[in-house]
């Protein structure tokens, strides 16, 4: 057991690298042991040859050229900032850490603040997820993200009140309530008007927009519906509001002329020509009703138009 | 400190001037030789480094010159080759200038700058093992191929031709011997039989412990006796 101990260690007496005790020992059992005495010369020989390779110092040569080189790179070169030093070594700043254990403790209670608050909030947004969206609109709340509504689902009025009930997409199905006055409501009408591939929704959004014409953004979807809109019935809504507005808006005036003109549906051109009569001797709606009383295609409008051309007094 | 550093009792802003008419003369200045005979005190590393940290090349390079030999001599008896050695010891000196700020003074700058430059020969001993050249041939500055244990042997070179021979073939032996060792093995022989560091401070380098670095020796004396043993 002992010269277990002793030939496993001789390499280490040789190289100098036992603790003055164990050197003792060693040294002690080497004196009786002849076996462990012939390890110490098989070692000894080893260190020996291994030592015939002994490294030669570098030639001053190559020592000089070597010099040269870096001092030309250093010229080039420039220290690294701080950021560069806590790249470098991480691991100095995890050592900093393990030997402060307040730092340590504060970090990890720290972090487990957070982690349980940022759980709460999360289990938070999931029950508020769960509910229905009915969102109960006061003046005091943002607008909608306008590209935040894939479409309107369905508007309906609480009879006798302007209390006005809208259902809409976001990302899912919300539910917005509020007066017609509220900003949000009416963001929502305006978008229904504009954008909604549902005609009926259209139809109510427009009809409910008419009960507020004098604002410009409510005449403007008006217009929008009255020029754009694909179902008919929506166009006459439209037109049945701003009928209002012919007078003042010279802008609202070109457009009902617009659909005049132009519009493919008879009903909508007829109600047009029956808004603008009282505005006939305006030149711009005289120039349109002479044309429609020349050439209309449809008899009863070029008729209508005639009638009201001769009913304008002479002007002398 | 390395038995090699040698001292400089002059102001770090002078060592420029110095150094380069040191260089234009091939010879150490007297003015440097003048001070360190007089004097006989230097300015300390822990000046140096706060110097250099704070953007001080001169000072840096004083450190170098601290340094260079062994490293040099270090990384070129593990690499045989004095191009590598050139490239080893010319990475080590600029990593260290570049992230001299990083150094905090846990350890010695000594053991700093060696375990940069023994990463640096371990890299280059691990890409040398993928490519498995067997016979520890090198070359040379000049493109020329040459034995590296011939090397060895031609430092030791007498007027007896026939033990230069033996010497040759022993040189050749142990070369190929070394050459079965890990590259950490023959890190921590190279560091502990040729450079004489304390295992202790091999281990430091190596961010390993004293254990574990005696246990690595253990085994590369093993395996080189082995080797040595099946050569003859």
């Amino acid at each position: 057991m002992k010269c277990d101990w002793v030939q496993q260690n001789i390499l280490f007496y040789v190289y100098n690298e036992l603790e003055d005790d164990a050197r003792y020992e060693v040294e002690q059992h080497l004196a009786r042991c002849p076996e462990c005495t012939n390890e110490l010369k098989v070692t000894r020989k080893f260190h020996a040859t291994m030592s015939q390779a002994q490294v030669a110092e570098p030639a001053p040569n190559l020592l000089a050229a070597s010099r040269m080189r870096l001092q030309e790179a250093l010229e080039t070169t420039s220290q690294g900032g701080w950021w560069r030093r806590l790249i470098f070594e991480p691991a100095t700043w995890l050592r900093q850490v393990r030997m402060s254990p307040a730092l340590a403790a504060a970090i990890f209670v720290v972090g487990f603040g957070g982690g349980i608050g940022a759980t709460y909030n999360y289990l938070g947004n999931r029950q508020s997820d769960n509910r229905p969206l009915v969102a109960d609109l006061s003046p005091k709340q943002s607008p909608i993200e306008a590209s935040a509504i894939t479409g309107i689902r369905s508007i309906s009025q609480d009879p006798g009140s302007n209390q006005v009930s809208i259902k809409y997409d976001t990302i899912s199905t919300q539910e917005a309530q509020g007066s017609l006055n509220d900003q949000q409501i009416q963001q929502l009408l305006l978008f229904a008007a504009r954008n909604n591939y549902n005609s009926g929704v259209r139809m109510d959004s427009v009809d409910l927009l008419t009960q507020q014409p004098n604002d410009t953004r409510v005449r403007e979807a008006l217009m929008y519906a009255l020029q754009n809109d694909t179902n008919p019935g929506v166009r006459l809504k439209a037109l049945d509001g701003l009928s209002g507005f012919i007078r003042q808006d010279a802008t609202v005036r070109d457009a009902v002329l617009r659909a005049l003109v132009s519009d493919a549906s008879q009903g909508v051109r007829l109600q047009a020509l029956r808004m603008v009569e009282p505005m006939k001797v305006d030149s711009n709606v005289h120039a349109v009703l002479a044309r429609l009383a020349q050439s209309d295609q449809n008899p009863s409008i070029r008729s209508q138009a005639q009638t009201m051309l001769a009913e304008i007094p002479e002007m002398d | 400190m390395p038995a090699d550093s040698y001292a400089v009792a002059i102001t770090v802003g002078d060592t420029i001037r110095a150094r380069r008419a040191e260089q234009q003369s091939g010879t150490q200045h007297p003015t440097i030789r003048g001070s360190l005979a007089a004097q006989g005190n230097r300015i300390d590393d822990t000046t140096l480094i706060r110097e250099a940290q704070q953007g001080n090349r001169a000072a840096f390079e004083v450190l170098v010159r601290h340094y260079d030999q062994s490293v040099l001599r270090l990384a070129l008896h593990l690499t045989g080759s004095e191009t590598d050695a050139q490239d080893i010891y010319q990475e080590a000196f600029l990593k260290a200038y570049k992230n001299l700020g990083s150094f905090r003074f846990e350890c010695s700058f000594y053991t700093w700058i060696y375990r940069i430059v023994t990463n640096l020969c371990l890299d280059h001993l691990r890409k040398r093992n993928v490519r498995k050249e067997d016979a520890p041939v090198a070359v040379d500055n000049s493109g020329e191929e040459y034995s590296l244990i011939e090397q060895f042997a031609d430092a030791r070179a007498g007027a007896n031709p026939e033990r230069d021979l033996m010497r040759r073939e022993l040189g050749s032996k142990i070369g190929a011997a070394l050459e079965r060792l890990t590259p950490r093995e023959r890190m921590v022989f190279e560091l502990k039989h040729y450079h004489g560091l304390k295992l202790r401070t091999v281990g430091e380098m190596l961010h390993t412990t004293e254990e574990t670095a005696k246990n690595t020796l253990f085994r590369a004396t093993q395996k080189l006796r082995t080797a040595l043993a099946e050569m003859r």
